[in-house]
């Protein structure tokens, strides 16, 4: 799950995502869901349209959480979740899922970790990322 | 209240499988009963199923005879298309005021003949069918309805006038108007049922969008012989057979989107019924069933599951469903689930089955309101532990789905129990509301010749439109040993009944037949006429010139009169020869002796005596209370051992109840009424003599044999870890690890033990209450807290109790640790190793049957189950009754079950009990087998088919014990020369029918 980069650029260790303490307290103090109540059914996996591209499915990144694992706030899920609420509306414990999936991205946003090391970029990479991709993100880390 | 204005007579609010059962215990134990329904007819929702679990019965055949007992039964009055206006009054004598909703038809006049509703222009949808058919607007709810009477449905009917034409009966009555009446009663029991989950309300599901999706109580009424294909597992877009079919289990349960924050109990095991019924009808069809838990717990379900697997292919994915889409143009449907390894697959299915959940009525809402009953926040009826009978409200009583979802075993348990409490009330007045109708003595037809009558119905037009019934008056008139013939319009009507009497004493007639419809509703009716003419009440036949001659050659008017003729001349061939059978008449010992002294024993026991007759209770401890001594706190809160120690002081202090500790039975002789047992006590032998035997032996804790019990200390059961609780341990900061199914659910013991899911989920979170910082991991494999014990489960989770789930073939694993123990398992989730350091694991071990189930069975000559649990006569209809008459069962000897279950069950057989010693006098059935001992060659073979135990060879003779024979003919049949021969059927009465069927000229 460790991050991938290219072009001979590493990851480093500061780049880790640091919980002081349970995931699970600082994750329930952002989102206020109840995420033990989680019966590990599968709706949310079954429903989310984004499932193909995520390499956890929703359920898992619930289970992470439960087992205080937090790898999972490494995971591309978290990203890749546009927040439709298709979960969240059919999660028979009335869990709201896309909360909980924001309060995982902003636990790694609060981190103010950069992940962008424009030297690591290919050439090929800046020409065809937009623009508005990089105001995006540049945003995103300015908070 | 004192005893002498106590009101003997029960008013029963619903007349589905509970409200029958209650109504006929207590009808049948001296109690007078008003049983009331809110729709036409009796039957409720069992009457739509099409096949039961476990055993795959047909609903509507098991529950047939309990319809027609309930309909004929002198002490039970029927009230239906009525509502409760107002209760008042106290326990032991309420007022209660009755609206009779207008019908339009005069319920005492119609026949149920059917002319109206065929002729009836106007089409209404079938409600029965739940919409997938139509009716008229005139109609009767099904076939076999109770009472066998239409109704007009005035919000279609266009007032036309022509049923009021074409009825000859003239039951019609266009101006029936809503009436008020008011009965008074002791008693009250409700039983109005529920109503499933309007999947409506998922509309992801597309349930009403989406014609190939129905709900799991459409298709049952699709899978039906009287449903709209006419049992054809068809689709409704195109009427094609479908070959996919999934079932998407807890729709409108367990789920808080719909306010369902409760497991509905049944789903799961209804559903894998309803794929291997469909799966029979057509072998080609592949169910699949998409569940979160597999809640097979009852007796029997498990193993039912599978042979769903194995040997039907039902097909199991554990996903619960997100939404079901739909091709517009082939009306296919397209299902989304993730597989067990996380990978997401897109599935095509041909139909798609809800299974529906239990929600509360609201009309039963109201009446809880009008009766000032307290309802949980679910809309259910509150009950306690103590007694789930109860309602908050004294001398009112409640059974079945109106206080929580059950299946029809559970309901049928609390029904007889609910009639218990109901009769216990109101015992000292017993007998004072029913009465017994004086009949004339039997004519002695000894030595005197046939004088045959001849009755020969029209049922309006029904028979009458489609066989010459006047030419088969003249033609019955010629044959030999007829000296009387007529027609009737309907032979059935009252008034004809009482002309019948007549017509029997003016013309001398010793045998009588009724050509007509069939005897299965009938005979009985025309039996008790003719025993109030002073004859014996099988010198009677019936010929069902309806069924086989209108019914199936409607088309052909002279094939179906000539049938008529034949069927006519077969019953007169057998009318000479038919004798008359006298019923036996028993003396009845009004005692019980009640075998094992633990909860369900006590209960029984005291109910009993609260009826006001003895008991005699046997234990073979030293103490009374079973395995409910090492339980201390119940799932509901109950303070386990006050209520114990309370129930043990009312046993000790009621002066009917002996209590016999430290004994065994050694020997039970005799039969129903009249039972004579041995009981050893401290090497002294006593003979106690009672009239029926209550079987409450109880179950024990098995003994784990793996995961290093035995071994290391800190390995334990849950029943130990209750004990060290109520001990004071300290368990803080502590890991504990809990491991379910230790012995139960594998290979050399199948069945589920029921209880410990909701046991581990109990004690776990007691120690996060007592200790917020231990942490708790609960080891399962299906998580089976079904009902209300949902909410202690997900209560629970929310207190941070980490639930993992294992596979069979990836059992947990326990090993000692450096300082503690290692319980190594597989998240099933992650699909990883996960390794938990726990200073205690617990064990949920298997409940297994006492060790002495074996003796007391063969003492009693009752049956075990391949479990070594005691059989019942039927799982579904006789959940606490044996085959053998006057042996009733409790409590945790029939199956594992809670404190509650064991309680009803408990108050169950003290209810069948009390139908048979609230009697001083047994009547025997008249169609008995009988043994010529001159033709018997003693080989058996008769005493080894006999299901009832009723023959035993005595000196190499076959003997038949009139008392148990249920006159069912098998041994008849299975005797080789002859000797064993049934009265009423006799081989030369058979002949004679035969011979009858066969010459023109007898």
């Amino acid at each position: 799950m460790a991050t991938e980069t290219e072009g001979g650029c590493q990851d480093s260790a500061d780049k880790h995502i640091v919980v002081s303490g349970k995931l699970i307290d600082e994750l329930e103090g952002l989102c206020e869901e109840d995420v033990f109540g989680c019966y590990q059914c599968g709706t949310c996996a079954a429903g989310c349209p984004f499932m193909d591209e995520m390499d956890l499915t929703v359920d898992e990144v619930l289970r992470y959480v439960i087992l205080d694992k937090k790898e999972v706030l490494e995971s591309k899920t978290i990203w890749l979740c546009a927040s439709c609420f298709a979960c969240a509306e059919r999660c028979p414990r009335d869990i709201n899922i896309t909360k909980i999936m924001e309060a995982l991205r902003q636990i790694v946003l609060r981190q103010n970790i950069d992940e962008t090391d424009l030297e690591c970029l290919t050439d090929e990479e800046k020409r065809s990322i937009p623009q508005m991709a990089f105001v995006s993100l540049f945003r995103k880390n300015i908070g | 209240m004192t005893a002498e204005n106590k009101v003997g007579a029960v008013l029963v609010v619903g007349g589905g499988i509970a409200g029958m059962q209650s109504s006929l215990d207590l009808a049948n134990s001296g109690f007078k009963v008003y049983l009331l329904d809110s729709s036409p007819g009796i039957g409720g929702t069992m009457a739509q199923l099409d096949k039961t679990f476990p055993t795959n019965d047909c609903s509507m055949c098991i529950m047939a005879p309990k319809l027609v007992d309930v309909g004929r039964h002198p002490n039970i009055e029927l009230i239906t298309y009525s509502e409760v206006e107002s209760v008042e009054g106290e326990a032991g004598d309420f007022k209660v005021k009755i609206r009779k909703k207008a019908r339009y038809v005069d319920v005492e006049k119609c026949t149920g003949c059917g002319v109206c509703a065929k002729e009836c222009p106007i089409d209404a949808v079938s409600v029965f069918n739940e919409g997938l058919s139509e009716r008229r607007a005139i109609y009767l709810m099904y076939p076999q309805a109770v009472p066998l009477a239409f109704a007009i449905d005035r919000e279609k009917c266009i007032g036309c006038g022509l049923c009021e034409n074409l009825c000859l009966a003239d039951a019609i009555v266009y101006d029936d108007k809503d009436e008020l009446s008011e009965i008074n009663v002791g008693s009250i029991i409700l039983c109005p049922g529920f109503e499933e989950f309007d999947s409506d309300q998922k509309g992801e599901y597309g349930h009403g969008r989406f014609p190939n999706v129905v709900s799991s109580i459409e298709f049952e009424r699709i899978l039906s012989a009287s449903g709209p294909y006419k049992s054809h597992v068809l689709r409704a877009s195109d009427g094609k057979q479908p070959k996919k079919i999934a079932w998407v289990q807890c729709v409108g349960s367990r789920d808080l989107g719909c306010g369902a924050d409760y497991c509905s109990s049944v789903c799961c095991t209804y559903a894998i019924k309803e794929a291997v019924i469909a799966k029979e009808h057509v072998p080609s069809i592949e169910p699949t069933i998409f569940f979160m838990d597999m809640r097979t717990f009852g007796k029997g379900f498990e193993s039912y599951y599978n042979r769903a697997k194995d040997e039907y292919g039902v097909r199991f994915l554990r996903c619960r469903i997100s939404e079901i889409k739909e091709d517009p143009e082939t009306h296919d449907l397209t299902i989304q689930y993730e597989t067990e390894d996380g990978q997401l697959i897109e599935e095509e299915f041909d139909m798609a089955v809800l299974s529906v959940g239990f929600t509360s009525k609201e009309d039963s809402r109201d009446l809880a309101g009008r009766m000032g009953i307290d309802l949980n926040e679910r809309g259910f009826c509150q009950t306690q532990e103590e007694c789930p009978v109860e309602t908050s409200r004294d001398g009112v009583f409640v059974c079945g789905a109106f206080s929580g979802p059950k299946d029809i075993p559970e309901t049928v348990m609390e029904a007889s129990g609910a009639a218990a409490k109901a009769s216990g009330l109101i015992s000292e007045a017993r007998n004072t509301m029913v009465e017994r109708k004086a009949l004339p003595p039997e004519l002695d037809v000894t030595g005197v010749g046939p004088r045959i009558g001849v009755f020969i119905c029209h049922c309006g037009i029904n028979i009458g439109g489609y066989v010459d019934v006047p030419g088969l008056v003249d033609y019955a008139r010629g044959l030999p040993g007829v000296v009387y013939a007529e027609d009737n319009l309907y032979t059935c009507s009252q008034d004809t009944q009482k002309r019948f009497v007549e017509t029997i004493q003016e013309n001398h007639l010793n045998r009588v037949i009724v050509a007509s419809c069939t005897p299965r509703t009938h005979e009985p009716l025309f039996q008790a006429t003719i025993r109030e003419a002073g004859l014996n009440a099988h010198l009677f036949e019936m010929a069902n010139i309806r069924d086989q001659c209108s019914w199936v050659h409607m088309d052909d008017r002279s094939t179906a009169t000539e049938k008529a003729r034949d069927l006519v001349r077969m019953a007169i061939a057998k009318a000479s020869i038919i004798e008359p059978l006298p019923m036996v008449e028993l003396d009845i010992t009004q005692s019980a002796l009640v075998v094992g002294g633990g909860l369900s024993g006590m209960i029984s026991a005291l109910a009993i005596a609260e009826q006001g007759y003895p008991v005699d209770l046997i234990e073979a401890q030293s103490e009374l209370g079973g395995v409910m001594r090492r339980i201390h706190h119940s799932s509901e809160g109950m303070d386990v051992q006050g209520f114990l120690r309370d129930t043990i002081g009312k046993v000790d202090s009621n002066p009917l109840i002996t209590v016999h500790s430290n004994s065994q039975i050694i020997d039970i002789d005799g039969y129903i009424g009249n039972y004579r047992t041995t009981v050893e006590q401290d090497s002294d032998q006593i003979e106690i003599e009672h009239g029926v035997v209550i079987v409450a032996t109880g179950a024990v804790e098995s003994k784990p044999e793996e995961y290093l019990f035995g071994e290391d200390e800190r390995v334990v059961t849950q029943l130990d870890l209750e004990g060290m609780m109520a001990e004071g341990a300290d368990l803080s900061g502590k890991t504990i690890a809990m491991i379910q199914c230790v012995g139960s659910r594998e290979e050399h013991r199948p069945y589920c033990s029921r209880v410990c899911c909701t046991d581990a989920v109990k004690n776990a979170l007691a120690i996060k209450e007592a200790h917020p910082d231990a942490n708790v991991y609960v080891l399962y494999r299906d998580m089976r807290t079904y009902g209300f014990k949902e909410t202690l489960y997900e209560r629970a989770r929310a207190e941070g109790v980490i639930f993992i789930r294992y596979s069979l073939d990836r059992k947990p694993t326990v090993a000692k640790g450096k300082d503690g123990l290692v319980v190594g398992t597989r998240d099933h989730i992650l699909d990883m190793d996960l390794e938990i350091e726990a200073d205690l694991v617990v064990l949920a071990p298997a409940i297994i049957p006492q060790p002495g189930n074996a003796d007391i069975g063969k003492l009693l000559k009752v049956p075990l189950n391949e479990d070594g649990f005691f059989l019942e006569a039927h799982v579904k209809l006789r959940p606490v009754d044996f085959s053998t008459e006057g042996v009733f069962l409790a409590g945790m000897a029939h199956s594992p079950k809670f404190i509650g279950e064991a309680i009803a069950q408990a108050y169950a057989a003290a209810s069948r009990a009390c139908t048979i010693i609230s009697s001083d006098k047994f009547e025997t059935e008249a169609t008995v087998s009988s043994v010529n001992e001159a033709l018997c060659s003693g080989c058996g073979l008769c005493a080894a088919a006999c299901p009832y135990l009723a023959i035993e060879l005595v000196d190499g003779k076959a003997v038949v014990t009139t008392a148990l024979c249920k006159g069912c003919g098998v041994c008849a049949a299975t005797c080789r020369s002859g000797a064993v021969q049934q009265k009423g059927f006799k081989d030369e009465q058979i002949l004679s029918l035969i011979k009858g069927a066969l010459c023109e000229v007898l």
